[in-house]
């Protein structure tokens, strides 16, 4: 046997062991956590046909503002617009903004949206220095070029500096599990969350995910604010069902977590996280928000999957091992799976408390600008 | 927990140039060389302390491999796990030998250190270019240099003879298994494994050879890097643990931990002054602390 066969690594899976998780934090849950937050079960989506041009991609920030104000009003209850981000935020808050840079430069957390949600936090009162965008990847946050768009004095903050350092991430704060033999047990989370956020924005985009079948406000807090998470695919096989939510639940990151905001001026319905081509992007021109991920995330499911649906692709629930090619490359045949996709972590999640799955018991409350 | 002797021996430099060269190994700081016997007399009037080596003393070395990482980006892996070139288990299986390196530019640091960090005799033959480094790296395992302290293993391997058995302990070593290799089974180790028919597959045994031992009993765990290997060594009341990183880049935020409890850590790192071990905790049976930045080799003394 060649050497190099020998590191070709077994599933621990495979031996007959199913992921068990150690969670180890010092961070006891706020009496109100962020997630599901004040408004269990709510979303407020915000639909303007002139918010991105779908030929030029280019964005509208007017109208992007007009969008944020109303769907932030509207989640609130509020009449006034800084009312309804008085309701989360504070001048002694430290604000951390998860963006979603991985399908940067095509797909990202639009700089337009981001710079909308400073000035939002600065009216009320949150200094530009305690305002943080953070992203795990040095080389997707500089090709957005945050810094050209959001007010002076914001924070550009890159966790892996280099790819892998684990300098930046709380070594005391983490979750340790075995999934397929890895030698590195641990994803630790990001140091800034537990040693200087008080609330954290997330943002995600509205995204098919070849391996958890669709990324939107649970995949981008868990996956974007942990160490070493790639680590949950393997082959075929991917750990995302349950690992999502596990990270999402983690203390101080869920009490903390307490604004979502979903950018779907762009959207991927294949070939997700990443968006190399145009073939795949679409144009839902929406934003959602709320306080519940799962919710948002609930109501993704069927935006990413009827569009999968209506470009003739199968669905995200798609199970067959004869559409499974592991390796393959994410933007080829969208019949082609590169894992089991595990659409079925939002269910997980609201197991775990983190919000309301059920259909007939989410609000959606829709406005069009 | 079984002990092997360590022996504080420095690498020593084998030299093939003549005397000019003199002010170089001086600037380096190295006084020790190995020559080629023909040139032994002139380098020890030179003011050397040179050691001839001529074919019969050089076979008596066996043959150590250049230590590194060979990155396989091109290959299947599920853990992304690059492959190690590394000798610490062949220092292991053969503690009385003699090693002799064979280096490519770039990694002469790296083997003295492996070497010093195993206690074993060795002669390291490198490109001219890495004596600079080289000599800092002896001037830094000089200045950490004391009294030998056993190694410290928690699994025996009982030594059949097969072939298979090197890459077995290779696949150990490079999970940070700690052993030692043995002719018959040892009570005390928390692990005894005779390698027999499932060595065939050394990767499936080192596999089940944690998940026997678990992860809890492990005397060392390493996070934040996949090209790091540990040798740890100790008594009832203190510890060394080396830290050897086989990549060409350095570790950031290195997180290890170490069974049992140390009430106190103390950094060594070549060329650092005032660099100190971070959010260090001791509890549950374990003691851990980060590494803020490993270049090649750190050295960790540990005290309960």
């Amino acid at each position: 046997m060649l050497r190099r066969r020998f590191l070709q690594a077994i599933p621990v899976s495979a031996l007959g062991l199913e992921p068990r998780y150690k969670i180890v934090t010092s961070f006891s849950p706020a009496a109100q956590p962020g997630m599901p937050g004040l408004f269990p079960g709510a979303v407020v989506s915000v639909h303007s046909e002139k918010s991105i041009d779908a030929d030029t991609e280019k964005v509208d920030a007017s109208v992007v503002a007009e969008m944020m104000a109303r769907g932030m009003r509207a989640l609130t209850g509020e009449r006034d617009t800084r009312d309804a981000w008085r309701r989360f935020f504070g001048p002694a808050d430290v604000v951390g903004i998860k963006v979603n840079c991985s399908g940067a430069p095509n797909i990202m957390s639009t700089p337009e949206v981001v710079a909308e949600i400073c000035r939002n936090l600065i009216a009320v009162g949150v200094k530009p220095s305690q305002i943080y965008i953070y992203e795990r990847f040095l080389d997707q946050m500089e090709s957005v070029n945050y810094p050209r768009y959001v007010p002076a004095g914001v924070q550009i903050h890159t966790v892996e500096k280099p790819r892998g350092s684990i300098a930046n991430y709380d070594p005391k704060t983490y979750v340790e599990v075995n999934f397929f033999g890895e030698e590195d047990t641990r994803s630790n989370m990001v140091r800034l969350i537990t040693e200087r956020f008080t609330k954290i924005i997330n943002v995600p985009n509205m995204k098919d995910h070849g391996a958890s079948g669709v990324t939107g406000c649970l995949k981008n807090i868990a996956y974007g604010s942990f160490s070493n998470v790639a680590r949950s695919h393997s082959g075929a096989k991917t750990e995302t069902l349950s690992f999502i939510g596990t990270l999402a639940s983690v203390e101080p990151l869920r009490s903390r977590t307490v604004l979502h905001i979903m950018d779907g001026l762009r959207g991927v319905w294949h070939g997700g996280p990443f968006s190399p081509t145009r073939r795949f992007r679409f144009y839902p021109k929406r934003m959602m928000f709320g306080t519940d991920p799962v919710a948002i995330d609930r109501l993704l499911l069927d935006i990413i999957d009827n569009k999968r649906k209506a470009e003739g692709a199968i669905s995200v629930w798609d199970r067959s091992m004869d559409r499974v090619k592991p390796g393959s490359r994410p933007d080829a045949d969208p019949n082609i799976n590169r894992f089991v996709r595990e659409p079925g972590h939002i269910g997980y999640a609201a197991g775990l408390g983190l919000g309301t799955y059920d259909l007939k018991k989410i609000r959606v409350e829709n406005i069009e600008i | 927990m079984l002990l092997l002797a360590l022996a504080a021996i420095l690498p020593g430099l084998f030299w093939e140039q003549g005397t000019g060269t003199a002010p170089s190994l001086e600037k380096a700081g190295i006084k020790r060389i190995y020559v080629p016997a023909a040139l032994a007399d002139a380098w020890r009037a030179a003011g050397f302390d040179a050691v001839p080596v001529d074919d019969a003393t050089r076979s008596r070395y066996q043959s150590a491999q250049p230590p590194g990482v060979q990155w396989q980006v091109n290959t299947a892996s599920a853990t992304r796990t690059p492959w190690i070139d590394a000798n610490g288990w062949q220092f292991i299986r053969k503690p009385r030998a003699a090693w002799w390196y064979e280096l490519p530019a770039g990694a002469a640091a790296l083997a003295a250190a492996e070497a010093f960090a195993y206690g074993v005799d060795a002669v390291l033959r490198i490109d001219p270019a890495d004596l600079e480094p080289l000599g800092r790296m002896l001037t830094f395992l000089r200045s950490v240099d004391g009294p030998a302290l056993p190694a410290l293993t928690n699994i025996t391997v009982v030594d059949d003879n097969s072939p298979e058995l090197d890459e077995v302990l290779n696949m150990l070593a490079r999970r940070n298994l700690l052993f030692r290799v043995a002719s018959a089974p040892d009570p005390s180790s928390d692990l005894n494994l005779r390698p027999g028919p499932d060595a065939a597959d050394p990767v499936l045994f080192a596999v089940k050879a944690r998940q026997q031992l678990t992860d809890e009993r492990r005397l060392v765990r390493i996070y934040g890097s996949d090209t790091v290997l540990v040798r740890l060594a100790g008594d009832g009341t203190r510890a060394r643990v080396h830290l050897l990183n086989y990549a060409q880049r350095p570790v950031e935020g290195l997180r290890v931990r170490v069974r049992g409890i140390y009430k106190t850590g103390v950094l060594h790192v070549p060329e650092t002054e005032g660099a100190a071990l971070a959010d260090y905790a001791a509890s549950d049976g374990a003691t851990e602390f980060t590494v803020p930045r490993l270049e090649v080799y750190a050295v960790i003394d540990l005290n309960r």
